[in-house]
């Protein structure tokens, strides 16, 4: 279970995120839907540990991420792309980032395959297409089989059959007891794929709750959205 | 949290980097082509029966000749590629991401993270010193034979090249510690590379003030052992000079491993 509590950040006197309380429940994909900008990709890197909250907590099992011993193992995660050097070919990357958790290395073509870049495991990462890195992201983020997957914008340059794979890929992982998170800005999306929403807009929390309550009132998801977030920020892509 | 799987990571990391290997073969080829050069100029000189014109004929000095100047490069690529190929930027349309969010995903420890990174440096450093400096030496005996006289005793040798990679070592730690600094490898780069190869500026800087020679690089370049008719003169003797250099290495890793440890990503 991912809990998050309080959480505000400043970047200078701008407030990035203001008390951002949620929680992603463990057999759900929750959707964290916001425009561009709302303070999602902020709050998933405080979540990672990669930035430092100025006040509240984000936790994993009621353990901030920095504290985890093998954090892979029980968290996935993929910021922004593959977040892979380019010059390295994406079995080199898998093999770096398996031998830091102490990951078995056959793990590496294993995922390869699940996520359907076994043909290209020599290739370099600077010649992957978007949708390429993508994959090769969430190939790091399976790796060390974890319970949780923390995803940001997972489906970002995926073509539909790719979308369809990973909507096929999250359900099948929360239904197993897994706990699903994943930002996105594409209202469609979420609404295929989330069992439970939270909302940001502009550093806060507007709506948490089930697809069903949080979209209560509303025709659409979209009009939940824009409803709730007031249409700012030209959201809808 | 151990160190062990962190560094075997990080080797395996800074092995399939290019950039890396990169710096291995400047240190290994440049210095490779400059003392062919100055092998083949010492024999030229010799069988021409004007060995006068040159400071001696020593093959170790000959084979020594471009370890200041190419292995310091070296050394420095290394240093610098360890840790800016995390702030490295994918290309726009992939997103623009860094490795740095999964290097730090995969290890959030980052006390542990730099040290691992900067036994890389020292490992990648000793390994261009173990191949580079003998086989050096082995090249410029190879060229001249027995053409030269060598001057320099195998205890001196020995000293010289172990103090060499000692040079060369915290240089790379230093290069490690400001592109840590800096978060990109660029500027690092051409100040290192340009100071210790195209022109000093600490050495320029000795002329306005002595004080330059506590500067790293100048404080520890007597550990090369040249003969000191040959190297300008003044600044620390090799020991004090060594223990300062390293004192600014040492400096520099604790400043950059707290900013490191403290920052966002």
């Amino acid at each position: 279970m991912i809990q998050v509590d309080g959480l505000s950040k400043r970047y200078g006197s701008r407030a990035v995120l203001s008390d951002v309380t949620f929680q992603a429940l463990p057999g759900r994909v929750t959707g964290f839907l916001g425009p561009n900008g709302a303070g999602k990709s902020s709050t998933l890197r405080i979540l990672l540990g990669l930035d430092r909250p100025a006040a509240g907590s984000a936790l994993i099992d009621g353990r901030p991420y920095r504290s985890l011993r093998h954090p892979l193992r029980t968290v996935g995660s993929m910021l922004d792309g593959s977040g892979a050097h380019r010059s390295r070919t994406a079995r080199d990357h898998l093999a770096w980032v398996a031998s830091s958790n102490g990951i078995p290395h056959r793990r590496v073509s294993e995922v390869l395959d699940q996520v359907g870049l076994a043909d290209s495991g020599r290739t370099r990462v600077g010649r992957f297409s978007l949708g390429m890195g993508q994959r090769l992201g969430l190939a790091a983020a399976l790796l060390g089989e974890p319970a949780a997957l923390v995803l940001d914008e997972p489906v970002n340059g995926l073509d539909p059959e790719g979308i369809r794979w990973i909507r096929g890929l999250l359900r099948g992982h929360a239904d197993a007891g897994g706990t699903v998170l994943l930002s996105s800005h594409l209202m469609s999306e979420v609404a295929e794929i989330a069992d439970d929403l939270v909302v940001i807009t502009a550093g806060r929390i507007v709506a948490a709750g089930s697809l069903a309550d949080v979209t209560a009132g509303y025709a659409t998801l979209e009009d939940a959205f824009f409803g709730l977030t007031d249409g700012r920020q030209g959201a809808a892509r | 949290m151990s160190l062990w799987n962190p560094f075997g990571s990080e080797l395996r990391k800074t092995a399939t980097l290019p950039a890396a290997w990169a710096g291995v073969l400047v240190a290994l080829l440049g210095s490779a082509a400059i003392t062919a050069l100055n092998a083949l100029t010492v024999r030229g000189a010799v069988a021409a029966g004007t060995p006068e014109r040159l400071a001696d004929t020593s093959p170790f000095e000959t084979g020594f000749a471009a370890m200041p100047i190419i292995g310091v490069v070296g050394a420095v690529v290394i240093g610098v590629v360890v840790i800016g190929s995390e702030y490295t930027a994918d290309r726009a349309e992939s997103g623009g991401a860094r490795q740095i969010a999964t290097t730090l995903a995969a290890t959030p420890h980052r006390p542990t993270l730099f040290i691992a990174k900067a036994l890389i440096v020292l490992v990648f450093v000793a390994m261009t010193a173990l191949v580079t400096i003998p086989g050096n030496i082995a090249l410029a005996r190879a060229i001249i034979g027995g053409a030269g006289i060598e001057t320099v005793t195998p205890a001196e040798a020995v000293t010289r090249s172990l103090s060499t990679a000692l040079y060369w070592a915290l240089m790379g730690l230093i290069a490690l510690s400001i592109t840590t600094l800096t978060r990109s490898g660029v500027i690092p780069l051409v100040v290192l590379i340009a100071n210790s190869s195209i022109v000093s500026f600490s050495l320029l800087l000795t002329n306005l003030t002595p004080l330059a020679h506590w500067l790293p690089d100048m404080a520890g370049r007597k550990l090369f052992g040249f003969p000191s008719e040959y190297v300008v003169q003044g600044g620390l003797d090799p020991v004090p000079g060594a223990m300062v250099m390293g004192g600014w290495a040492l400096v520099l890793m604790v400043v950059a491993g707290i900013v490191f440890t403290r920052r966002d990503a």
